[in-house]
């Protein structure tokens, strides 16, 4: 007897599809991804690793993408290969884009097991313990070249433990970058903060915003903290004790809380790492501090807009003029790297032959024991670019107005966990924001950095 | 049947929604063509090209200076790998909490999604000391590895909720006509269950191309990079981001998955809303 009763099929959609169907669509489909364009041999067994290794050693290096694509051209085909040549070494340098650099070095420091060198764009004593006393490599480098920079000095040595926790091979002066047209059309020029403060209404009603940031992230950092040394504010002091709740630190506050009310952008809450190229680029802002990132883009991308941009030092305020470093490279060596006396060496001999990296960065990257390149000033002046001779100022900056983070101090390990936190930027932003006054914001902070010192204390490394 | 002002009356609520939904997708597409000079110039925005504009540089410099090819293959091998692990593992574990499990299962079914919302920026850690400590650093097989820690307890819970809504009267008959508890699952329950497990492999696969933590911390070498972390290393170089090439790069993988949900789009719905009907 046949069962003519209609069945009920709980998967019938609308449109009908056979298994058959389903299998040859999942077969071609799966064909096309895997094999389609990339080679069947090298899509299923992946890239040989050790394609056409004929050196002895190896090294393995970790750093950022160098924001002139140039630069790791250099570094990871030239220089790196003819080292590697000459040393017997094959050297395998590795990118991650700087943001989530800090976040690698943590996987590798956890795992106990990654690069031989790994490099920061800020010094990183709390893993002092983790790595070697970089004593070493800078002991060579004096040898050969005199003194490191004062302001690497106390970026990567602890005088607590009398330990070298990185060896920064370079930093990047922070000039600001500023609208030369913009400027001249409100009649003035940033070289102070009052004056900033004053053209800053101006400028913002000619929609050109001031662009200093407020926010969790790494310029927001480095611009607020270099605007409250020129107002006499200071984290800490030479001995390491938090001097934070002064009368400078609330002037630096207030100001900063009127610069923006009168000339800024809520935009700057928000600020990323790149929104001073971004927002500079767009051709809205009208000044922002910031590395030669900025006009070194417009170059290649804007022309007519890097003939306006300009470069001065960091404008002077009550206290002076006193500036920070834009970034400080600093490269670490593991206790539990492989090749720790290669690692060595090669840190060594880059740094005592820094011309082609100071080149190739288009200027940005400083070395840090400045008789490693010869005629910077010259150098700087050849550089072809409109307004000629822009450059030129960076010599100045950096002798003059570069210091470290945490100065009159050292970067030590408590300056070093408030810099990850951002509470520098936080204070400013409630500030800013109206949440507190500029009293109240002085005393609450200096009670928390109190608390990273005291705790950094306890461990013995300030 | 449905009238002309119903009609109507449904563009006009899915409408709205379809142009926001839609605009992110036409914005890295146009984005992925405009030149340098014109990517900043706001009086462009949003439709507009300007000088140097529409411009297929973009995708150029993609193809032929970055290795964005091995990204692609590489993530796609590791999709299609860890889709056909989660397979062998969810489905008799789906199975089984849905039958087998008596009142057990849902708890423990609950449970295990539960391991699934343990987020990976937590994990990390741990997971990379276990990852170098079997000499996995650097390579694929990291990824395959621990990828379906995610994918297997989400594509479990999704298909104990399919295999719920499917009438054990099915099997009991089976049984019944002599087939052994395997060959009910092979021959009746999971040739029903296709809705459910397409969307538990597209699931799946989307989560793997999603993942940018894991990826970050298992690998650096270039040749070994997925999509996720390739262009964020390649594409964003200090604080210059090349937004028209990440556009690009970005927009690419997203087109075969919109074609391939868009496919198997009503068996997707089935099999998503299987379990809620119950």
């Amino acid at each position: 007897m046949s069962d003519d009763r209609p069945r009920v099929d709980i998967t019938r959609v609308d449109d009908e599809l056979t298994r058959r169907d389903l299998l040859r669509r999942a077969a071609t489909g799966a064909i096309v991804l895997v094999y389609g364009g990339f080679g069947v041999r090298k899509a299923v067994a992946g890239a040989p690793q050790f394609r056409g290794k004929e050196l002895k050693g190896t090294l393995r290096i970790l750093q950022w993408s160098h924001f002139v694509p140039a630069y790791d051209q250099w570094f990871d085909n030239v220089y790196t290969k003819r080292w590697g040549q000459a040393n017997d070494t094959d050297v395998i340098v590795d990118h991650v884009n700087q943001a989530d650099l800090p976040g690698r070095v943590a996987a590798e420091a956890a795992a106990g097991k990654g690069h031989d060198l790994v490099a920061l764009l800020a010094p990183a004593p709390q893993y002092e313990d983790r790595v070697i006393d970089h004593k070493e490599i800078v002991q060579e480098v004096q040898r050969k070249r005199g003194k490191m920079i004062d302001v690497c000095y106390r970026s990567a040595y602890n005088p607590k433990t009398k330990k070298w926790h990185g060896f920064p091979d370079f930093y990047a002066p922070d000039p600001i970058n500023y609208r030369t047209d913009l400027w001249a059309q409100v009649g003035s020029k940033p070289t102070t903060w009052d004056r900033v403060l004053k053209a800053a209404p101006k400028l913002r009603a000619m929609g050109h915003p001031i662009g200093i940031g407020m926010s969790n992230e790494i310029d927001s950092n480095m611009a607020l903290m270099a605007l409250m040394m020129c107002f006499g504010s200071f984290i800490q002091n030479g001995k390491a004790r938090v001097t934070l709740n002064t009368k400078a630190t609330r002037d630096a506050l207030k100001f900063a809380r009127d610069l923006f009310q009168k000339g800024m952008s809520n935009e700057i809450f928000a600020w990323t790492a790149a929104s001073n190229n971004q927002a500079f680029l767009a051709g809205r802002l009208s000044l922002a501090l910031n590395a030669i990132s900025i006009p070194r883009s417009a170059e290649s991308t804007n022309p007519d807009l890097a003939k306006n941009i300009g470069l001065l030092p960091i404008p002077k305020g009550p206290h002076g003029r006193l500036g920070l470093e834009h970034v400080m490279h600093t490269y670490m060596i593991w206790k539990f790297a492989s090749n720790k006396k290669t690692a060595v060496k090669f840190m060594a001999e880059l740094e005592l032959k820094y011309r082609g990296a100071f080149e190739a960065s288009k200027f940005y990257n400083f070395a840090s024991f400045p008789k490693s390149v010869q005629n910077v000033p010259v150098r700087l002046a050849r550089d072809p670019h409109t307004p000629k001779g822009k450059y030129k100022i960076l010599n100045t900056i950096s002798d003059k107005y570069t210091k470290n983070v945490g100065y009159p101090g050292f970067t030590n390990a408590a300056i070093g966990e408030l810099f990850d936190k951002f509470l520098i930027p936080q204070m400013f932003a409630e500030v800013a924001q109206g949440k507190r006054s500029p009293d109240d914001a002085a005393r609450d902070y200096q009670r928390r950095v109190n608390a990273i010192f005291s705790k950094w204390r306890k461990l013995g490394k300030i | 049947m449905i009238t002309t002002r119903e009609k109507l009356l449904s563009y006009a609520v899915l409408g709205p929604f379809a142009i926001v939904l839609a605009f992110p997708f036409y914005w890295m597409l146009w984005t992925s063509f405009k030149s340098d000079i014109d990517l900043y110039n706001v009086n462009d925005v949003p439709f507009g090209f300007g000088k140097g504009s529409p411009t297929t540089r973009n995708y150029g410099f993609l193809f032929h200076h970055t290795e964005y090819l091995t990204w692609v293959r590489n993530t796609v091998l590791v999709g299609v790998v860890v889709v056909v692990i989660t397979l062998a593992l969810a489905l008799p574990a789906g199975y089984a909490l849905a039958r087998l499990a008596g009142r057990w299962g849902q708890s423990l079914g609950v449970g295990i999604f539960l391991t699934y919302l343990v987020p990976p920026t937590l994990l990390f850690l741990p997971m990379s000391w276990v990852i170098a400590h079997i000499g996995l650093q650097d390579r694929l097989l990291s990824l395959i590895l621990v990828f379906p820690s995610f994918t297997v307890p989400f594509a479990t819970w999704l298909l104990m909720g399919f295999f719920k809504t499917i009438p054990a009267e099915l099997e009991d008959a089976a049984l019944v006509d002599g087939a052994s508890r395997l060959q009910t699952l092979l021959r009746v329950v999971f040739p029903i269950s296709v809705p459910g497990i397409l969307t538990a492999v597209i699931f799946s696969f989307s989560l793997v191309l999603n993942d940018f933590v894991y990826a970050l911390a298992f690998i650096t070498t270039s040749k070994e990079k997925t999509i996720s972390t390739g262009v964020f290393t390649e594409l964003i170089r200090g604080d210059v981001f090349f937004w028209q090439g990440l556009m690009a790069a970005t927009l690419i993988p997203t087109i075969p998955l919109a074609l391939l949900y868009n496919l198997f789009l009503n068996r997707f719905i089935a099999g998503f809303t299987g379990g809620a009907f119950r």
